[in-house]
């Protein structure tokens, strides 16, 4: 995808934004709220045949999150004994894919001619990869749905990103503990995503892209409400839906107009175009991807019957011991 | 009540004279499986760190498999099923059976203190049970951490399961022990090896394989064990 913005997507983003802030300045904050008390775990409906791809939702995000984004230091040391590091700093504008300075984007795809806006971001998973296979688990699940990153613990080894079905988390390198520990030979920065404005759902209010969706492609409240939300959408419209069921169950129900393997094929070719190492930065969107976890977890009956098993030999070493044995 | 291995040694004393039965199969047979899984572990949780591509392991002729978390993450969980198997089948045999000489006794870090200042030239060796009472406490202290790290491990599992939201703080407890308790594993494997730079440890090496010592090495450095069996 170009980078330049066309006259017109920047007419329709210039708008957009003014409608939202005129939309969000009018509306009671209560009309936003929802009580979290009420709520277990919240959930996002995306409707794409509603999303003008005005960006007015990634310049939220952007304005939400600015205090928390990296500042590396000015010399960051490359890694032992790779020689690299990952340096998204001098590249904080980019807002058209997922980076350490941009949680969130809008992917622009064309489908049979027709222009498709996607807003993109983690999905916050039931039964998140990233969090469970963290080797030092600085990253959880809240209680409300959330999936986010402990800034503080992480030592940026991307593993979350590679088991991440999406490849959402993005490292910046220079920032962080391993900066504190042994830099360079140990650790590699601090992984960064989307934590769905969870301070926010702590207060009972919905994320910031959500808020400032001026067309309200986007909604949030609770899960179950969100996924039927986006089924029956899917049925008016005769669409798909996108987040249900892959990768073992999500927070973020999309619904779109076509199906969401020419929406992944139109993907695929713009990260092709991309070279290797930015191509972690453009999340794909393959129906029913598979949960990373579903291997081991299939295995995981072993554990069961491993101790019935040990039990069992047990036994009969102990009979023949007794037998055998004398006092 | 004694071991099987005790029980047995008499025959093997008759038919063997200068060897003396020290380990029963079923002892090798947990050791061995031990052993392994936790080499398997040691390996497979190293990759799960992540380390292997990071520091070149993968760029190896045919290691590159090593970088694969979903492989490493399947190795994990077949080796931990060897272990959990192998330390249920030691345990409820050990309390089933009543054989506690490994386990360590009162007095035994002092009486390590006067082992190694016998191996370094200073003073006489106390005679020994079966077990010298630094190896009861290397027993303990990887047998410990062992179980904790099997613990916190089986934790891990049911925390990857779909359908289970586990406590944040609990699952960060988890996993911090047991990468601790990992860690000082690999901290008694090493010392586990180190033992037999010393020559006269390397005679019960044999125990693991045939489950058989030489007869006048026991006598001389496990004569309180030797003289128990000698009475039968």
């Amino acid at each position: 995808m170009d980078d330049q913005m066309s006259r017109r997507e920047f007419l329709a983003r210039f708008a957009a934004a003014g409608a939202a802030g005129a939309t969000t300045l009018a509306l009671p904050k209560e009309a936003l709220a929802y009580d979290s008390a009420d709520v277990e775990q919240i959930g996002t409906f995306i409707d794409i045949s509603k999303c003008i791809g005005c960006g007015v939702c990634t310049d939220a995000c952007r304005s939400k999150n600015a205090a928390r984004f990296p500042e590396p230091v000015d010399n960051i040391p490359d890694n032992w004994p790779t020689g690299t590091h990952e340096d998204w700093s001098d590249k904080r504008d980019l807002t058209d894919r997922l980076t350490p300075y941009n949680w969130s984007f809008i992917e622009t795809v064309e489908v049979d001619g027709n222009a498709l806006h996607i807003p993109r971001r983690c999905m916050h998973c039931d039964n998140p990869p990233c969090a469970n296979l963290c080797p030092f688990s600085v990253k959880e699940k809240q209680a409300n749905g959330a999936v986010v990153i402990n800034e503080d613990g992480c030592m940026g080894g991307a593993k979350c990103r590679d088991v991440c079905a999406w490849s959402i988390p993005q490292r910046q390198a220079g920032v962080g503990l391993y900066m504190k520990l042994v830099p360079g030979l140990m650790g590699g920065g601090v992984m960064y995503k989307c934590d769905l404005c969870a301070d926010l759902l702590e207060e009972g209010q919905p994320p910031a892209c959500v808020s400032a969706c001026p067309t309200g492609a986007l909604q949030s409240g609770p899960k179950t409400e969100m996924s039927k939300l986006a089924e029956e959408r899917a049925a008016e419209i005769g669409g798909y839906t996108y987040g249900i069921t892959e990768n073992g169950g999500t927070s973020t129900f999309y619904v779109s107009p076509v199906p969401f393997e020419r929406i992944d094929e139109a993907i695929s070719k713009r990260k092709e175009e991309l070279p290797e190492p930015m191509r972690k930065t453009v999340p794909g969107m393959k129906p029913g991807v598979e949960n990373f976890l579903d291997t081991a977890n299939g295995i995981a009956a072993g554990y069961i019957i491993a101790p019935i098993a040990g039990v069992a030999a047990a036994a009969w070493a102990a009979s023949k011991a007794w037998k055998g044995g004398t006092k | 009540m004694t071991s099987r291995a005790d029980s047995s040694s008499s025959r093997k004393i008759r038919s063997r004279p200068d060897r003396i039965m020290r380990q029963s199969m079923e002892n090798r047979l947990v050791h061995w499986l031990v052993a392994l899984s936790t080499f398997a572990l040691i390996f497979s949780g190293f990759g799960q760190m992540p380390m292997y591509a990071r520091y070149g392991l993968a760029a190896l002729p045919y290691m590159a498999w090593t970088a694969d978390y979903h492989l490493t993450l399947t190795m994990h969980y077949l080796a931990g099923t060897a272990l959990v198997f192998a330390i249920i089948l030691h345990l409820v045999s050990t309390i089933a059976t009543r054989r506690f000489t490994i386990l360590p006794r009162r007095g035994d870090f002092r009486e390590s203190a006067k082992i190694i200042a016998a191996m370094l030239g200073r003073g006489k060796e106390p005679v020994s049970h079966k077990y010298l009472a630094e190896q009861r406490l290397a027993y303990a202290f990887i047998g410990g951490n062992l179980l904790m790290v099997t613990i916190t491990g089986l934790v891990k599992v049911v925390k990857n399961l779909p359908g289970i939201d586990m406590d944040p703080t609990l699952i960060f407890v988890a996993t911090t022990l047991h990468n601790a308790s990992a860690m000082l594993i690999v901290l008694g494997v090493l010392g586990h090896f180190a033992a037999f730079a010393i020559k006269a440890n390397r005679n019960l090496l044999p125990a693991m394989l045939d489950g058989t010592v030489d007869r006048k090495y026991a006598e001389e450095r496990h004569g309180l064990w030797y003289r128990e069996i000698e009475k039968r």
